[in-house]
């Protein structure tokens, strides 16, 4: 084809290697999913965080900058584990509010338009399909998660009067980590919950909702059994036990809760395994009706 | 070897046998793919691009296996879907550009694709515009656009023509024609419009209730150039008829006294006048005219056997 004469041409140039598809939809998602401005917006509040906690880096790290300001108190500007724990729960939560606005945009314009049947016509699998798409996600998320924290780690060690990354790289593992963990779940939650729910809207919602409300359900299973396995239903106290452990940071809700690591991990191995068949069962070219 | 090759292939969805035994091979370079709403159209088409598993059998398309090799299937063929298939809020040279992309071609390939391709087709002055505002024809005709943008060895159109009214209609046959006289790809075209097949293919598939009902070579019919007498009688229709197959013509009845006869070269209509006054039958009106894809589909209905069969009209 050429424009000038409007005849039909075929293509006899190079083409990519197959491996490379889910990137082409990692691209395209990544571009639909900034092109918003709300986006934008839910990025640049997630990162307001990272800036007072940077700010208050420096504080600590600058005997006169704390003197003039804090007036010698030292306290909460302790600069170890348990603020690196806060951060990282901080951080993981606004990625919970940009990971519902995001994901509806990467698959439910695709399922709204019924545009499946076209992609998936082309070489790239349905597990590309949504390989392409998680990655948008997760690199999306990782933009307002273990990005900044690593950074802000990174800050702390150059701006530290005394030598203190060798020892606290435990905290840089815990937060990438941590960070990690919840974003790859994020993504798969979020995914799975976009192409089960084609409005957009609602998905954004429904994406809280699979967070908090099995959260309740899990209270009220404890308080009435008088068990703290309920608990295990909780996303937020599951999460935080979690990035608590990692980074090491000083018991919080030990005595209180005190889930073994097993049965963490589990609950999030299931939760990712849900939202795999969930997909496996929606990301599909042609449904077929029984009977 | 055969553009598409079908090797009895079976395929279940839902319980339900859709695809049953299908055997044949299509080597046209513009096939079409007929039968009545439910037949196994879609179905055959899903099957060939991988999105349906063959319960039993073997499907080929260029050569590769549907079942083991869909990813080089799906890189040689171009598809343009029957329903609504599309991304809303792209612009229609981003839609075609990433499904360009998602073919292999690199970035910037894909794009001079996309503005060749949208201009092939007609679009090129709306091409800046979001596909969710595009009409009936347009969406249509995006559809074909993303299909031939990566520069397909065969070009699969389900129902290309559905919802278009008759000048878009026309444009998209006119299309049709100049793709396959352009002569690098071939095109497996599913439509319930004969006249659509008729126009832009030379050989046909028929199927019915998910059976090859007849694979005939409409190109070949053509060049046959076999005459056929339909007539409006009154009367004795049936003993004229009898008497008429007694002599070695194909006949066939149809209400309101019609009658379509194919007779042998020894016989000449003046038999006909005869066989008739003898039969107590009157021939009120006479019209010769070549086979139509009509006639192969509608005897291709009737038929209800399990193999298949190559139907051509006996000379």
């Amino acid at each position: 084809m050429s424009v000038f004469q409007h005849d039909y041409r075929p293509y006899e140039g190079p083409t990519t290697a197959l491996w490379k598809r889910p990137l082409v939809l990692a691209r395209y998602g990544l571009a639909e999913a900034w092109g918003s401005k709300i986006t934008i917006g839910l990025a640049v509040l997630a990162l307001l965080p990272c800036i007072v906690d940077m700010v208050l880096m420096y504080l600590a790290d600058n005997p006169l900058a704390k003197m003039l300001v804090m007036g010698g108190g030292n306290k909460i500007l302790e600069i170890n584990e348990r603020f690196f724990f806060g951060m990282l729960e901080t951080q993981c939560w606004f990625a919970l509010v940009l990971a519902a606005w995001i994901a509806p945009r990467l698959i439910s314009f695709d399922l709204g338009d019924n545009a499946l049947p076209i992609l998936l016509s082309h070489p790239v699998s349905r597990f590309g399909y949504v390989l392409g798409k998680f990655i948008a996600l997760t690199v999306s998320l990782s933009y307002v998660t273990w990005i900044p924290l690593l950074v802000l780690f990174v800050y702390q060690c150059y701006s530290s009067p005394v030598p203190w990354g060798m020892g606290h790289l435990g905290i840089a593992f815990g937060l990438f980590f941590g960070a990690a963990v919840w974003i790859v779940v994020l993504s798969l939650i979020g995914l799975a919950v976009a192409s089960w729910v084609k409005w957009r809207v609602i998905a954004t919602g429904a994406m809280f909702a699979v967070i908090f409300v099995p959260a309740g359900i899990g209270g009220i299973a404890s308080a009435i059994l008088r068990t703290k396995w309920g608990l295990l239903l909780n996303v937020p106290v599951v999460m935080s036990e979690l990035w608590q452990r990692l980074v090491g940071a000083p018991d919080v809700f030990r005595g209180k809760v005190d889930l073994p690591n097993g049965a963490i991990v589990g609950v999030l191995i299931a939760a990712s395994l849900m939202c795999v068949a969930v997909l496996n069962a929606r990301i599909r070219a042609r449904e077929v009706v029984r009977g | 070897m055969g553009v598409i090759a079908l090797d009895r292939l079976e395929v279940r969805l839902g319980g339900r046998t859709v695809l049953n035994g299908l055997t044949g091979e299509l080597r046209g370079h513009a096939v079409g793919l007929l039968g009545p709403n439910g037949a196994g159209k879609s179905t055959l088409i899903n099957t060939l691009l991988g999105f349906h598993e063959p319960a039993g059998g073997s499907a080929k398309v260029l050569g590769l296996d549907a079942r083991t090799d869909r990813m080089r299937i799906r890189q040689s063929v171009g598809y343009m879907p029957e329903n609504d298939s599309f991304i809303g809020n792209m612009s229609g040279v981003r839609f075609v550009r990433y499904m360009a992309e998602l073919s292999g071609l690199p970035p910037a390939a894909a794009l001079e694709r996309a503005h060749e391709a949208l201009f092939y087709v007609g679009l090129g002055e709306v091409r800046y515009r979001k596909i969710s505002t595009y009409s009936l024809g347009m969406k249509q005709l995006i559809k074909l656009a993303q299909a031939l943008a990566h520069g397909p060895k065969l070009l699969i159109l389900d129902e290309p023509t559905n919802g278009l009214d008759p000048t878009a209609r026309q444009r998209m046959v006119q299309l049709i024609k100049e793709i396959r006289k352009e002569g690098s790809m071939h095109m497996l075209i599913s439509s319930h419009l004969l006249r659509d097949i008729d126009e832009t293919c030379d050989e046909v598939l028929i199927l019915n209730k998910g059976r090859i009902a007849a694979i005939s070579n409409i190109e070949e019919e053509r060049r046959s150039h076999r005459n056929f007498i339909e007539m409006e009688m009154t009367g004795n229709t049936e003993a004229f008829t009898t008497k008429m197959q007694a002599m070695g013509c194909e006949c066939a009845r149809f209400a309101g006294g019609r009658v379509k006869v194919v007779m042998p070269d020894a016989l000449s209509q003046r038999d006909l006048y005869v066989t008739a006054a003898e039969a107590g039958a009157e021939i009120r009106r006479i019209q010769t005219r070549r086979d139509s894809l009509e006639d192969i589909f509608l005897r291709a209905m009737e038929y209800e056997g399990g193999r298949v069969e190559h139907v051509s009209l006996p000379a």
